[in-house]
């Protein structure tokens, strides 16, 4: 829980250091803060278009049952603004994901921080969350 | 699209009678977890205001270096609004040391501490507050869209910010001035990619029918000494004032005011007069910080907007997606 915070802060921090903004839409409308969602999958697809980077990932349940997650980011813009490219996550990658899930309970969520299994690089994802009001 | 925008409002429309008739009481705002600011400007005394051959202020990039306008996130312009001590919300705030929320890209003056935006929270209901002049259906609109989390936020459906919220959605833009050609233009990075012309031919806003509400509306500009200043008419009633809801009519008449105290600085002044939503008019004011690195890029808010897909009415059916 403690790491957590603080990968939080650290994340928050980053962002406001890079003065990436990504508002695109309300974040409180569409997600809620206080559902927190940490999630190891396979990455299935990548929409790397605007207002908001998407991917999707597998993610095996404790019950074994496999769902597919839906993830938002920040625009391609913004996120290249955090040192991303379009071929920073590919198809077939490992990733953990940190962000905050849907208010109406599906599989989908904004994601604030990717980590590529392969390099255990913490990604920043231009997440709209420190940028709206969550609330 | 326009006839389901209309929906989309109508919807609105009838759960503000409802939250009327139900008499919902006022909620407290929640808490607001600390933010961490930058806020501060470069270091360093500030450079001198840039100018043009003819002594006019520079409000762009001077040639052959690189650099754009930080717009910071103004979420409530409720909090910029000059009162009549002649402060503001945010500045008393940040002058009485509780750490601010100013937002993020604002410079000049004190440091300032985590952005409006950036604080995490506090809106869910919060009601209209007292400093705005607000009539009883333009108040009502508010405390619905509090509610909602504006939910029905128009930037979120990818049309612009309009008027002086251009100059509160945090997106990098850029003013070019073309005194040859007696016009200057403002170009914005988000919300929509959109650019602004003000004309600075002394031209009169077009009169009756001649004059087309639009988002932007029609700006003519003239120098008052170093500051710029910009009459605003035509505004149409797609747009919000700001991302908390604070609504306008079409009779929306704005006066900016745009100085560059020092390089680094873009004082933004906004007076708003809309006799057909609030009882007086108010000013707003906040700063907007130079980013001397940066360069505009390409965003294109339509391109694939998920929100918009899945985005649901107040009786849970989709606006704009396929019904289930």
């Amino acid at each position: 829980m403690r790491m957590k915070h603080v990968a939080f802060a650290v994340a928050a921090g980053f962002m406001l250091a890079t003065g990436s903004a990504i508002a695109h839409h309300s974040f409180a409308a569409e997600f809620d803060a206080n559902k927190p969602v940490n999630l190891k999958g396979v990455v299935t697809k990548i929409e790397w278009s605007n207002p908001h980077t998407y991917f999707y990932l597998d993610v095996t349940q404790p019950d074994g049952k496999v769902v597919n997650w839906g993830m938002e980011m920040g625009s391609p813009n913004g996120l290249m603004r955090q040192g991303w490219t379009r071929n920073t996550m590919k198809v077939g990658d490992e990733v953990s994901v940190e962000g905050a899930q849907a208010k109406d309970g599906t599989f989908v969520g904004n994601a604030r921080v990717v980590i590529l299994a392969a390099t255990g690089k913490r990604l920043f994802a231009a997440s709209s969350q420190t940028e709206t009001p969550q609330r | 699209m326009q006839i389901y925008l209309r929906g989309a409002l109508l919807s609105s429309m009838v759960a503000i009678l409802f939250s009327a008739f139900l008499g919902v009481g006022a909620q407290q705002p929640g808490a607001q977890p600390a933010g961490a600011g930058r806020g501060r400007g470069p270091a360093g005394p500030p450079e001198p205001t840039p100018r043009l051959a003819d002594g006019t202020p520079n409000l762009g990039r001077v040639a052959g270096e690189k650099g754009v306008w930080n717009v910071p996130y103004i979420t409530n312009m409720g909090e910029r609004i000059v009162e009549g001590d002649g402060t503001t919300v945010v500045e008393r705030r940040l002058a009485s040391g509780r750490g601010g929320r100013g937002a993020r890209g604002e410079t000049g003056g004190p440091p300032l501490g985590g952005g409006e935006g950036t604080s995490g929270g506090a809106r869910g209901g919060a009601r209209s507050e007292p400093q705005v002049p607000f009539m009883p259906w333009s108040a009502a609109m508010y405390d619905y869209i509090s509610k909602n989390e504006s939910k029905y936020d128009p930037e979120g459906f990818c049309l612009p910010p309009g008027g002086p919220r251009l100059m509160a959605t945090p997106y990098p833009m850029e003013i070019v001035q073309l005194p040859e050609q007696k016009r200057i233009l403002m170009i914005f990075e988000g919300a929509t990619h959109i650019w602004r012309e003000i004309y600075m031919d002394g031209r009169p806003h077009p009169q009756g029918d001649g004059l087309n509400p639009t988002y932007l509306g029609h700006s003519v500009g003239r120098w008052e000494g170093d500051t710029l200043v910009v009459d605003i008419v035509g505004f149409n009633e797609q747009t919000w004032i700001d991302y908390y809801g604070h609504p306008h009519t079409d009779m929306l008449h704005v006066v900016e005011k745009y100085s560059r105290p020092n390089r680094n600085v873009l004082h933004y002044e906004a007076t708003f007069d809309d006799p057909g939503a609030y009882t007086k008019p108010f000013t707003v004011r906040w700063n907007i910080n130079w980013n001397p690195t940066g360069e505009l890029t390409e965003y294109i808010c339509q391109e694939n907007n998920k929100y918009l897909q899945r985005l649901t009415d107040d009786f849970g059916q989709p606006i704009f997606g396929k019904k289930p």
